[in-house]
């Protein structure tokens, strides 16, 4: 297994779809090999090579880096099940979507749809995500569904829309509609949220360590302590640092809804 | 006995204990204080003596501080020994769910993580009648059953690991205070250690057991060789005039050498209160050898050093 290093020559004119080009795919490759692999740009069908300069290492196994500014580059780690992907830059729609393993760390931002459908392995995306992250693919019924979504910057709208498990977190603000219609999972928000939280929501616990969100009138108040489950998330999600550190010592209010689904979620609010 | 060494003016005796191979787990019970937690744990590990009648055999390993605990509670470590995986996992089910899940505050823990996993709190959330929640943290899924109090959180799974059953001493006392001043002794310095419980009420058992009995129903009876009421009675006793008081201490541990270390320490503290203290003998239990495959003789034991022949 070698490092692989993709470095981006020019930003392309339409974009270009990255799906099937992960460590697996290109384990064992000479870097020839690795620039006449196929991808899509709009409707054209092109080698790798048109858009990167390729180079192979030995420094890390299993070891995928982009380097440029990715954003017109879609589906960067699609279906990925092993290995780690690092885009030393932005990346664009569908990051990490339908992942299964492995790792992808983006260091810039990325679009729309990152971690839809996820089911495993990490990605963490240092800067903001737009619109749907962590939720279905367009007609799908399930969300994210396993693995860990990490946002360092902002969040768009309808993060987590139909989740159904796993842990995404936000350190700063996300749009309207956070958890729409969640089925399952740990959603946890260091910033502010927008409107409509938890609109539909089943099952699943939302954590608000920063801002305290509007809670819609379909949420009655939690009588009953929680305090072990608390310790045991609080615990886990404080390990990420920033807004989420030192969550364990805080109090913390509990809302449950959403009333008009299933009823059985929960919006966590730290004091 | 064919070799017997004395120490501090103790016998001990040239022989061994006789060990099974056994199936365990530890769980963690925490609670709001150390006082419901141990309430708990004491519920859940009680009649559990011996497999031969209870299903498994348990203690209390140690109290854990709020440190030690995945929850910030106080809580205590609980090891449960039985004959088969299947049966542990029947005892475990059993005695949670009526001790832990019950008792006021609790939570409970898995305390071994590599092992076969068997059911903790994967069954007992139907308790909650469809409103407990399944809780994924840190890939280790927890179930919350709403209860009176609150809510009740178990792990979903504990593993089940290979354990060691069986490890014995038997003190030779001139009286009833002295052995069982011994006996405590021995079984405070056991309880310091780490992966063993002592599964009889207070760590001790008087009513050691041979294999077989002359009823047919019964696969075991009273140790005739060491009952000191029977001296000049049985065709073979193990018991010298000046023994009045016989008491054993059955130890089960997570391997061999927890059961072997116990063992030793336990010795150890016999020795000490040696003969001043009405100690005669230290002597153990076994079935010839044949039955159990783990011997742990005491002379091996307690090392080359110390000691001298009668």
């Amino acid at each position: 297994m070698t490092r692989v290093r993709l470095a981006l020559k020019q930003v392309p004119q339409l974009r270009v779809d990255l799906r099937g080009v992960t460590p697996a795919a290109l384990a064992g490759l000479a870097p020839a090999q690795i620039e006449r692999i196929l991808v899509t740009h709009g409707t054209q069908t092109l080698p790798l090579a048109e858009f990167f300069t390729v180079a192979c290492d030995d420094a890390t196994d299993g070891e995928l880096v982009f380097e440029g500014d990715l954003s017109r580059f879609d589906r960067i780690g699609w279906q990925l099940a092993g290995g780690r992907i690092v885009v030393a830059g932005s990346a664009g729609d569908y990051v990490g979507a339908c992942m299964s393993g492995g790792e992808v760390q983006v260091q810039g931002s990325a679009g729309l749809l990152a971690a839809c459908e996820m089911a495993g392995g990490t990605l963490t995306i240092a800067g903001d995500v737009g619109d749907h992250a962590a939720s279905s693919l367009p007609g799908s019924m399930d969300g994210m569904r396993g693995g860990t979504l990490i946002v360092r910057g902002r969040a768009g709208d309808r993060f987590a829309d139909r989740m159904r498990r796993g842990s995404a977190l936000v350190f700063g603000d996300v749009g309207d509609f956070l958890a729409s219609r969640l089925v399952a999972g740990t959603i946890a928000i260091g910033g502010r949220a927008g409107a409509h939280v938890g609109y539909g929501m089943r099952r699943g616990s939302l954590v608000f360590a920063g801002d305290a969100p509007r809670v819609a009138p379909t949420f009655v108040p939690a009588l009953a302590d929680a305090a072990v489950a608390w310790q045991l998330l609080a615990r886990d999600l404080a390990l990420h640092g920033g807004p989420f550190a030192g969550l364990a010592t805080r109090r913390v209010v509990r809302h449950l809804g959403d009333l008009s689904a299933d009823g059985r979620g929960e919006l966590i609010v730290a004091m | 006995m064919s070799d017997p060494r004395v120490i501090n003016g103790v016998v001990i005796d040239d022989t061994f204990a006789e060990a099974f191979p056994m199936k365990a787990t530890r769980l963690i019970v925490t609670a709001h204080n150390l006082t419901w937690a141990r309430h708990a744990a004491a519920s859940a590990t009680g009649f559990a003596t011996s497999v031969i009648a209870c299903g498994c055999e348990a203690g209390i390993e140690r109290e854990l501080g709020p440190d030690e605990t995945p929850d910030g509670r106080p809580g205590l470590a609980v090891l449960i020994f039985s004959m088969s995986g299947k049966e542990l996992a029947k005892q475990v089910e059993r005695r949670v769910g009526q001790c832990v899940l019950t008792c006021p505050t609790t939570a409970v823990f898995a305390g071994i993580k590599e092992g076969e996993a068997i059911a903790l709190g994967k069954n007992l959330r139907f308790f909650g009648d469809g409103w407990q929640i399944s809780k994924v943290i840190a890939g280790v899924r927890y179930w919350r059953v709403p209860v009176m109090d609150g809510e009740f959180v178990a792990q979903e799974t504990t593993a089940v690991t290979k354990a060691v059953g069986g490890g014995n001493l038997l003190m030779l006392a001139t009286d009833t205070d002295a052995a069982l001043n011994v006996a405590e002794a021995a079984v405070q310095a056991m309880k310091r250690l780490p992966n063993v419980v002592m599964p009889f009420p207070g760590g001790v058992v008087r009513s050691g057991s041979k294999v077989g009995s002359k009823y047919a129903a019964l696969s075991a009876s009273t140790n005739d060789a060491f009952c000191p009421g029977l001296y000049g009675l049985v065709a073979k006793s193990e018991i010298t005039p000046e023994v009045r008081c016989v008491l054993e201490i059955v130890i089960d541990g997570l391997t061999e050498a927890d059961v072997g270390a116990a063992m030793r320490v336990g010795m150890q503290a016999c020795i000490e209160i040696g003969a001043s203290g009405g100690l005669r003998r230290v002597s153990a239990g076994n079935y010839g050898g044949k039955l159990g495959p783990y011997h742990f003789h005491l002379h091996k034991l307690l090392g080359a050093d110390g000691g001298s022949k009668p």
